[in-house]
């Protein structure tokens, strides 16, 4: 086994202030075009409600502080403590079965003294996590025991998740890992497979289904049948998008919002504001702004240098397009209701703050490469 | 292997060599995958703002359907002789929506040298939370403007778009503090509330009951929110109404109260602090439920100003104690009757047995004082009642043993909730042996049993507890529930009777009680005399520091003024429709203060024709 070859050389570091606090530039700056965004519509979407803008640019501040924290740890350190929390995972979702609070139909929440906290949210960093740590050791292509036992850390996790009950949040996560498992290599075969699969399970799904999940995915398919029931969220979310045209009305000038005709307009709806304050113009900027960051975090994890950090990487970049995708498919009226905030924009809560430590996890493997030279 | 070996070794697999390959290909096709996607996304709002735009354009310019809350009117409520002691009162205020107004700053300054009576501070209160909030949201001011206020707006209003005066209801208590601790009072919705209430049946209302019956009975007393369609221009304002599904007022309920009686029986307590509680025994009605001092709960209704606020917390005398239920007393010789039955149930004494009494008992050196210094002489079980003979009590107790006091009264609900219809309510005290070994971890004393037989020790008791006990007692053991809201015969549940062994005993004990007020020795003869029924009561005297000692100056007071004067009691003997219980703090002896009181409150609800029964001079210091 040879170590440094003489035909590779370290490279001087960079001293650059944003590398020594291992923060990536262009993720960065991606990042924060969106947060101000982000900030400048709550404030329309709010009404002009300053307290609730004032409290949305706190925890902005928190969750960057989070990301630069975990910047900072180095992509080995984050590899040996992978399993651990993963495991924390777990029991805490057993927990939240056990002595959880029930929240608007679903067991979700547990309670540490004034802090509530959805071990779901955990999970969302924690599974793909995991499934990277799972195939860092993999031969190539991966064998049928690692793949299968993938799969059934994939079906433990929102199987715990589904039960809450809280079906949109479990699919998104079981999504993130099957991503992680198709970047480690799954067989073509097995994809194809696995999606046919899926395509014929939908009847045996619609059995087990909850009412309120029924009714979601029914007014999905027929908002117009229930106008002041269900269906009016994706009505009155449909008349925003599409009233902006191409131009929009202008920044603070959603009438739909203002006049509360929109249901969470600063949170999951927000999109819609977007859309009719600043029409398809505004739009395409904003998916290009996405494209951008989706970008860099893909290119980040094609740089990276082994097995568990490019499975990371390019896991938790994916999981952003897919909540990117979801949340404006839902309010667009492509995608059923899942109650999911749109990523970086929406009023800032428990879903900015493990984003932001996803991006932080991405910053980390990105500076921390050892500097060698092209092969 | 750990990840680091590996990673030092790919450079040379073949292996990882094709591994990576393969990853660059798969991010190849992640990133056309996303590319491909959010080109459908943009394609689908295409769809909509771009080949839609016409028809969403006319929607949302179409959009001027809005729901409007219409929120139940409360519930009034009334005493039980159909008095409305509970109403609400029209009222006139303002409606405030920013995005419609011109000039914030010039309309605040114009209305304040408006308004004369409005509370300065809440109004810059308002304007600091209004000038941040939604801007299309309308706000109301928290406070009622006066007639002349609201006339003095008329006048200028047209000069301010976007505020509107607006008539509303306004929870009102006429009666004042007139049985508040009972009633209870209404206030603002605070933080904690919000997430309790139910949010669909709490829209359009920013009230919500705080204490009480305000509070128990909330939900009957609330109503159901209607919703009202209605047609708005763009700006909102409403053009026309659609649709409405009216709200569902609160229910009116009447209570048990007799408010009259009520206001005569706070009058009787005059600056005293204590408690009468007043029940119908047959059923458990609350006739009068005193508490003092009072407090004026329309201040809370608009939200009390901090200044009087503190000063009612600060009051030494505590008018926010709930006295009744909350106020836990030692409770004295009051006892002694639901001790002596016990005794003659379990028959550890004979009725008939005479104890001699030289004014003291002595046990293991310690000598146990009885309130007469020279003793009460020769006493049987009813002489003893009568008299408030402690030292025959002292004697029957070493006999009995504390856990066969605590099984002689917990019958009668002495340690646990009477479950009236008020929340909060203490449980109290009934020590026995379990009792000190669970709460104290220590094991029982003999002689804490000698004094618990008087009521003293640990003993705790509520003036609810006691008029309980003492309306069971009337009923010769048929076990009612205080309760203040007026129930229906057939609405009532089913109670349960204490069974005895001798029906007789309860003749004996009460004829003890009866020798009280009417006998030739009995501690409270002087306000028997001349009663037209037959009455039966027994004084007490709680040798204690005040409820509020820490703020309680005892140099200042006459010495014996430290007790708590205690008296129960019930008439007519033979068919009871009243029990009593009094307490008056810091105010002597039972025979002094709470005697006279009580048998005020009966002959005022049996008898109102009669005169008023004189507090004594110097009488009575019989405890």
């Amino acid at each position: 086994m040879k170590l440094f070859d003489h035909k590779q050389q370290m490279y001087v570091r960079n001293r650059e202030f944003l590398e020594r606090l291992h923060l990536d530039a262009l993720l960065l700056l991606g990042i924060l075009l969106l947060l101000i965004s982000g900030t400048a519509i709550v404030f329309s979407a709010s009404g002009g409600d300053w307290e609730v803008t004032q409290r949305h640019l706190l925890r902005v501040g928190f969750a960057m502080g989070l990301m630069l924290f975990f910047a900072q740890i180095k992509p080995s350190v984050i590899f040996i403590f992978t399993p651990i929390l993963f495991l924390i995972g777990i029991l805490l979702l057993i927990a939240v079965q056990l002595f959880g609070d029930i929240g608007k139909g679903a067991q979700r929440w547990l309670e540490f003294g004034s802090v509530r906290f959805q071990p779901s949210e955990l999970m969302k960093l924690a599974l793909p996590l995991m499934m990277a740590w799972l195939f860092a050791h993999s031969r190539h292509p991966p064998t049928f025991t690692r793949l299968f036992s993938g799969f059934m850390l994939i079906v433990l996790t929102a199987g715990l998740i589904v039960i809450q009950p809280d079906l949109g949040t479990s699919l998104l996560i079981a999504t993130s890992g099957l991503f992680v498992i198709f970047f480690a290599g799954l067989p073509w075969k097995l994809i194809v497979g696995g999606l046919l699969a899926a395509a014929g399970s939908v009847p045996i799904a619609w059995e087990f289904m909850h009412d309120y999940q029924r009714q979601r995915v029914l007014t999905f398919l027929n908002p117009e049948s229930d106008p002041l029931g269900s269906g009016y969220h994706i009505i009155q979310s449909k008349i925003a998008i599409g009233s902006g045209g191409i131009e929009g009305k202008g920044y603070l000038g959603s009438t739909q919002a203002h006049l509360e005709f929109l249901p969470e307009s600063t949170t999951d709806f927000i999109f819609s504001v977007i859309s009719e304050e600043f029409g398809l113009i505004g739009v395409i900027l904003l998916l290009a702004m996405y494209l951008f960051v989706i970008g860099r975090g893909l290119w980040i994890a094609a740089q990276a240098q082994d097995t568990f950090t490019r499975l990371v990487a390019a896991g938790l970049t994916m999981i952003f397009f897919v909540y990117v995708f979801v949340n404006i498919g839902m309010v667009s009226g492509l995608l059923p209701v899942v109650g999911l905030p749109l990523p970086l924009i929406s009023y800032g809560g428990s879903s900015m703050v493990t984003l932001m430590i996803g991006f932080g996890i991405l910053m980390s493997i990105q500076t921390h490469r050892k500097m060698l030279a092209k092969q | 292997m750990s990840p680091l070996n590996e990673n030092l070794e790919f450079s040379t697999s073949q292996q990882n060599q094709k591994r990576k390959r393969q990853f660059r290909n798969r991010l190849i096709v992640a990133f056309s995958f996303t590319f491909v996607l959010m080109l459908f996304l943009i394609g689908r709002m295409a769809y909509l703002q771009w080949f839609n735009y016409d028809r969403y354009h006319g929607l949302a310019e179409g959009n001027r359907i809005s729901i409007e809350v219409l929120p139940p009117t409360r519930g009034k409520i009334y005493d039980r002789n159909h008095i409305l002691i509970v109403d609400n009162q029209p009222f006139f205020t303002l409606s405030l929506v920013r995005e419609d107004m011109k000039d914030i700053d010039a309309f605040e300054a114009e209305l304040k040298s408006l308004l004369d009576t409005y509370p300065q501070e809440s109004l810059d209160k308002f304007f600091a939370t209004f000038r941040v909030g939604r801007r299309a949201k309308s706000y109301t001011l928290p406070h009622s403007l006066s007639e002349q206020e609201a006339a003095r707006f008329a006048v200028i209003s047209h000069r301010h778009p976007g505020v509107t005066l607006i008539s509303r209801l306004k929870r009102t208590y006429p009666y004042q503090g007139i049985g508040v601790h009972a009633i209870g009072y209404v206030g603002r919705i605070n933080q904690k509330e919000i997430k309790t209430l139910d949010s669909t049946r709490y829209r359009g209302t920013d009230i919500v009951g705080k204490s009480g019956v305000e509070k128990y009975y909330e939900s009957l007393l609330h109503g159901y929110p209607g919703i009202q369609q209605v047609e708005t221009n763009v700006r909102g304002s409403v053009l026309r109404k659609l649709e409405t599904t009216p709200a569902i007022n609160g229910q009116d309920i009447h209570l048990t109260l007799d408010i009259e009686l009520q206001k005569f029986a706070e009058e009787l307590m005059g600056d005293r602090r204590g408690s009468i509680i007043a029940l119908d025994p047959q059923t458990g009605e609350v006739l009068a439920y005193v508490s003092m001092p009072t407090f004026d709960p329309n201040l809370f209704v608009d939200g009390i100003d901090s200044k009087t606020y503190k000063a009612l917390l600060e009051d030494p005398n505590k008018p926010f104690i709930n006295r009744g239920i909350n106020g836990q007393y030692p409770p004295g010789s009051t006892i002694k009757q639901f001790v002596a039955l016990g005794a003659i149930e379990k028959e550890i004494i004979s009725p008939f047995k005479k104890i001699f009494d030289p004014g003291y008992f002595e046990y293991k050196g310690n000598r146990y004082r009885d309130w007469k210094r020279w003793g009460h002489g020769l006493v049987d079980m009813h002489l003893a009642i009568a008299q408030s003979c402690d030292t025959y009590f002292y004697e029957l107790s070493l006999d009995m043993g504390i856990d066969n006091i605590h099984d002689a009264m917990a019958p009668f609900g002495f340690g646990q909730r009477s479950g009236i219809d008020i929340p909060g309510e203490s449980k109290g005290i009934l020590p026995s042996q379990e009792w000190k070994r669970i709460t104290k971890n220590e094991p029982w004393y003999r002689g804490e049993t000698i004094i618990s037989s008087i009521g003293q020790g640990y003993h705790l008791s509520t003036p609810v507890q006691l008029a309980r006990a003492t309306a069971i007692l009337a009923n010769r053991g048929k076990q009612i529930t205080p309760h203040l809201l007026k129930q229906l015969d057939s609405e009532r549940e089913q109670t349960l009777q204490i069974e005895i062994r001798k029906i007789e005993n309860w003749e004996r004990v009460i004829q003890g009680m009866v020798a009280v007020m009417h006998g030739k020795t009995g501690t409270a003869r002087h306000f028997g005399v001349d009663l037209p029924f037959t009455m039966a009561g027994k004084t007490g005297t709680a040798q204690v520091f005040s409820l509020n000692q820490a703020d309680y100056d005892s140099a200042k007071l006459d010495k014996s003024l430290h007790d708590h004067s205690l008296f129960v009691g019930f008439a007519p003997v033979e068919k009871p429709r009243i029990a009593v219980a009094v307490i008056a703090e810091n105010s002597g002896s039972g025979s002094k203060t709470a005697a006279p009181i009580a048998v005020n409150v009966i002959k005022r609800y049996l008898r109102p024709d009669l005169p008023l029964t004189p507090f004594p001079n110097n009488t009575g210091n019989d405890r």
